[in-house]
């Protein structure tokens, strides 16, 4: 049985091109366009792995990866963040929400910066996926 | 009644980094999530004769306002906020009242987007439009013309206009919700002069009496929450009062309630929020009255 691999972006555009690299690499996508429908698909899919963007409407993907970290039964699904936004802010983002009183949570499995090589991507999906 | 979420609506050219800045007071009154919002106008990738859909143009456009947000976004994750941001094609309206709703903001903040004249005498303007279709308050954030430079702080002594609408005292409430932010307001009501033409002073005496006693009890509603509030009568035009007092009293913004609705009349000549929205210098925030 294929691994499910969730994609949370707002963006069509990269959701397409995502999601082709998946299947193609034998994998299923799951789909969500913002951290709030993220959350659900994380729920209801089971996924193997999780690629998420960071700025998306409604929950942005610090606050959906902080919920992924400190839920028990989601902290050990692996993440690759693939956003615009830089790693620096996404690991300074965190520390500040852990100073306000949340807990500590890991660094993401892997970081990549958009835009991402199918190749590249493919190489960490299946560095991640067991 | 805090701001937990702004929707910040730009065109980039109205609207910068800065007067986004300075909106991070509301963070004392609970703000944590801010939604940028850009707006492609349809016309500018619609059909062309002979070029069809300008898919190209909309790509670089969405990519142009990306980099903007995303250098926005950084700066507020880091302060440890929440943002997310939409980029779409459309028109300006109803995106901005839809993207409102769907996130469920507390307030959308927008810069003055003028229309043709003929188009404003037909649909009003841009934000009157938003004003009548929302039941958030709207805040036009300006330039303070004088000096080309954002206030760093529009939230910090407010010039209140009232009449006795439900939506007056709404804004009482609203401002009384941000005693955290706010640290001294300016109540004025403007009476008009035709309403003073009486037989007697005791006439003009009554009025001034009376509306002072109204504007005392919603300083009072002001001072419990720890807010400094004097109250203060005008008589004259109302815009040009409302402006002249806070022009006097070195306001940093004017709050007003509206309905947003408007007469006939006040399509051809502008309503008071409307006028105000178009006309005055400072930063104007008009909450609605309750649904």
């Amino acid at each position: 049985m294929s691994k499910n691999i969730l994609l949370v972006d707002d963006d069509a555009d990269i959701r397409t091109f995502v999601v082709t690299v998946i299947k193609e690499n034998g994998f299923t996508p799951l789909m969500a366009k913002n951290g709030e429908e993220g959350i659900e698909k994380v729920k209801s899919g089971n996924p193997d792995l999780i690629i998420l963007d960071v700025l998306m409407p409604k929950q942005s993907g610090i606050k959906m990866y902080r919920e992924l970290k400190t839920n028990g039964s989601f902290k050990d699904i692996p993440v690759i963040i693939l956003s615009g936004i830089s790693k620096r802010v996404f690991l300074h983002s965190q520390e500040a929400l852990t100073e306000f009183g949340g807990k500590n949570v890991p660094e993401p499995e892997a970081y990549i910066e958009k835009p991402v090589e199918p190749e590249e991507l493919a190489e960490i999906i299946k560095k991640y996926v067991k | 009644m805090g701001i937990r979420k702004m929707l910040f609506v730009t065109e980039f050219e109205e609207l910068w980094f800065d007067a986004l800045q300075s909106l991070m007071d509301l963070r004392k009154a609970g703000l944590n999530h801010v939604v940028f919002l850009h707006v492609i106008d349809r016309d500018e990738v619609a059909m062309h004769r002979g070029k069809g859909y300008l898919k190209d143009e909309e790509i670089k456009l969405k990519e142009i306002a990306n980099v903007r947000f995303i250098d926005w976004a950084e700066s507020l994750f880091e302060q440890g906020m929440e943002a997310g941001a939409h980029i779409v094609v459309g028109k300006f309206i109803p995106k901005t009242i839809d993207i409102a709703e769907d996130e469920g903001v507390d307030l959308i903040v927008t810069g003055y987007h003028k229309q043709g004249r003929v188009q404003e005498l037909y649909a009003g303007s841009q934000i009157m439009e938003i004003i009548r279709s929302t039941s958030k308050p709207v805040m036009v954030h300006k330039y303070m013309l004088d000096s080309g430079k954002i206030n760093e702080h529009p939230f910090e002594k407010p010039l209140l206009a009232v009449d006795w609408s439900p939506a007056s005292k709404k804004a009482v409430k609203f401002i009384a919700g941000l005693k955290n932010v706010v640290k001294e307001v300016q109540v004025v009501h403007v009476a008009s002069e035709k309403s003073v033409k009486g037989d007697s002073a005791m006439d003009v005496q009554k009025i001034r009496k009376e509306s002072r006693q109204k504007m005392e009890e919603m300083c009072a509603i002001l001072r419990a929450e720890g807010i400094k509030a004097e109250e203060h009568l005008y008589i004259g035009n109302t815009v040009e009062q409302i402006e002249k007092a806070a022009h006097e009293r070195q306001a940093t913004m004017i709050v007003a309630g509206t309905s947003g609705r408007e007469s006939l009349k006040e399509k051809f000549l502008g309503s008071v929020p409307r006028q105000l929205a178009e006309k005055s210098v400072y930063p104007t925030l008009f909450v609605p009255p309750d649904e």
